[in-house]
């Protein structure tokens, strides 16, 4: 039993790394931070293409439907590898682009964030697409029968009540966003999961592990619950009967 | 003979099978006020939205001060026509539901179209919003947001809404419908007057009374076709077709 306390729970090895594994961590909230603005702007974006109005767009809904679909069903792990193991090789893309160095950030990083917007996108979008659907169908009417256009009605008047509908399922995609952005581990970015998985390789201990898991469980509880407060306030809402109010 | 403000000829419209107008022809001169009644399922508040385009019609004409606002059928799919354009700016609505915007105050619910559309300043679209708001007793509720009015009084927001942007013609589908009884009446005085003050109004409604008052032209329809057409006195009090004499019967009995 002690041999098993040693290998998890080893406090003294935890100490030692705490710091290293610490820093490890913070590149996970970075993937995560940058990934949730653009994920989160991408996927507004295919949301509104895929609600384009008419027969003339009926291109533009079907490539949205497809793209979103496909993301939603490929493994993100694939989309990761894919991305590092291709387009360093594209020639014909200029090499600041093909292998990218921004911000002081390596090519594996780029292609980990790259892979989880492409995939976060497409969940983001079924969020977006959800709150859109749930405004009554008259408040488009009524813009669009005092002469705004449909981006008028989308930009003023649809979108701005669908937001305040969403936030609790969208808390939920971010929450797994967090975590998936140890995936990009297996492209050698040294975030949390592939730091302590060095730990483990060098000194056969799995505290390291352990401790990165801690770290995830620490910032993400608080999280959920929040999303069932958010769930409760829109249950409320929902059976007083009351309209959104939105400041 | 007037040129007509809205003419619509030959009017119909399908969902699917089911075809729900069956060639409808109404005439509305300027400064008239024709009201429609009929059972629920005769297609009335259809042949309101068809006027806006709000569904456009599959088969016939209509036309606003004499422009033909659907060339064709079909033609009002493509949903940022020159026609849209054209009848958005002419025509105002007044749902039974209001659909006031919950999240912009009173004021911001009449002033946000007319500056996005009508491109006027701040000043100006204030100005005149609460020109209207204070013609429909509602000056006091400016910073409001609807959530917070009772039913009637958003009626009365939605028509100033609807106002602010200078239209020609009014449709009002069943506004009094979704209101406690006594709030009827304060949507109906506003009604009235803007009557009075010659707008062209296109009302479909179940206020027999308010029609007899203030109608021009009284239309009962019935299965996606007007069976009878006139004055509100012979259409109300002596009406000539059967099914108009039984609808009456089973409205006024109440």
């Amino acid at each position: 039993m002690s041999e098993f306390f040693h290998q998890y729970f080893d406090f003294h090895y935890m100490g030692e790394h705490f710091w290293e594994v610490f820093e490890a961590f913070l590149q996970n909230l970075l993937i995560f931070a940058v990934v949730a603005v653009l994920a989160l702007t991408w996927g507004l974006v295919l949301a509104l293409l895929r609600q384009l109005p008419g027969k003339k767009f009926v291109p533009v809904r079907f490539v949205t439907i497809a793209y979103i679909d496909l993301f939603r069903a490929i493994p993100i792990l694939i989309v990761i590898l894919l991305i590092s193991g291709g387009i360093p090789f594209l020639e014909f893309i200029p090499k600041d682009i093909r292998i990218p160095h921004w911000f002081g950030k390596p090519d594996p990083f780029w292609y980990g964030v790259a892979a989880l917007m492409l995939v976060y996108g497409a969940f983001t979008a079924e969020v977006y697409r959800a709150g859109i659907e749930a405004v009554p169908g008259g408040q488009m009417e009524a813009a669009r029968s005092l002469g705004m256009s449909h981006w008028q009605a989308m930009r003023h008047i649809v979108v701005p009540q669908a937001v305040t509908l969403i936030p609790a399922p969208m808390l939920n995609e971010m929450i797994s966003l967090l975590k998936d952005s140890t995936l990009v581990s297996v492209i050698a970015f040294s975030e949390s999961v592939l730091i302590s998985r060095e730990l483990l390789a060098e000194s056969f201990n799995s505290s390291a592990l352990l401790l990165t898991g801690v770290f995830f469980i620490v910032i993400i509880l608080p999280l959920a619950r929040v999303v069932d407060k958010l769930i409760a306030r829109n249950q409320g809402k929902i059976t007083r009967g009351s309209h959104i109010e939105v400041a | 003979m007037v040129e007509a403000m809205v003419s619509l000829q030959g009017i119909h419209k399908r969902f699917g099978e089911l075809e729900v107008l069956k060639g409808v022809d109404i005439d509305v001169g300027r400064g008239e006020v024709v009201c429609i009644l009929g059972p629920s399922g005769s297609g009335k508040s259809t042949l309101l939205r068809c006027v806006n385009l709000l569904e456009p019609p599959e088969e016939g004409e209509i036309f606003i001060e004499g422009h033909d606002i659907c060339k064709g059928p079909g033609s009002g799919s493509g949903q940022e026509s020159w026609e849209l354009d054209f009848v958005r700016r002419r025509v105002g609505i007044v749902f039974q539901q209001f659909n006031l915007f919950p999240h912009k105050t009173v004021l911001q619910n009449v002033t946000l179209a007319q500056e996005r559309v009508l491109d006027r300043s701040k000043q100006e679209a204030r100005a005149k919003a609460t020109e209207l708001l204070e013609r429909v007793g509602l000056s006091e509720k400016l910073s409001e947001y609807p959530a917070r009015l009772s039913g009637g009084q958003q009626q009365r927001v939605a028509i100033a809404r609807a106002l602010a942007m200078d239209p020609h013609v009014m449709l009002f589908d069943e506004v009094t419908s979704a209101l406690d009884p006594e709030l009827v009446k304060e949507v109906l005085d506003v009604m009235r007057e803007l009557a009075q003050e010659g707008m062209t109004m296109l009302v479909v409604t179940h206020e027999i009374g308010f029609a007899r008052e203030v109608a021009d032209k009284v239309v009962f329809m019935d299965g996606g076709v007007i069976v009878e057409q006139g004055k509100p006195a012979d259409v109300l009090d002596n009406p000539r077709e059967e099914r108009t004499q039984k609808f009456l019967g089973l409205v006024l009995e109440r």
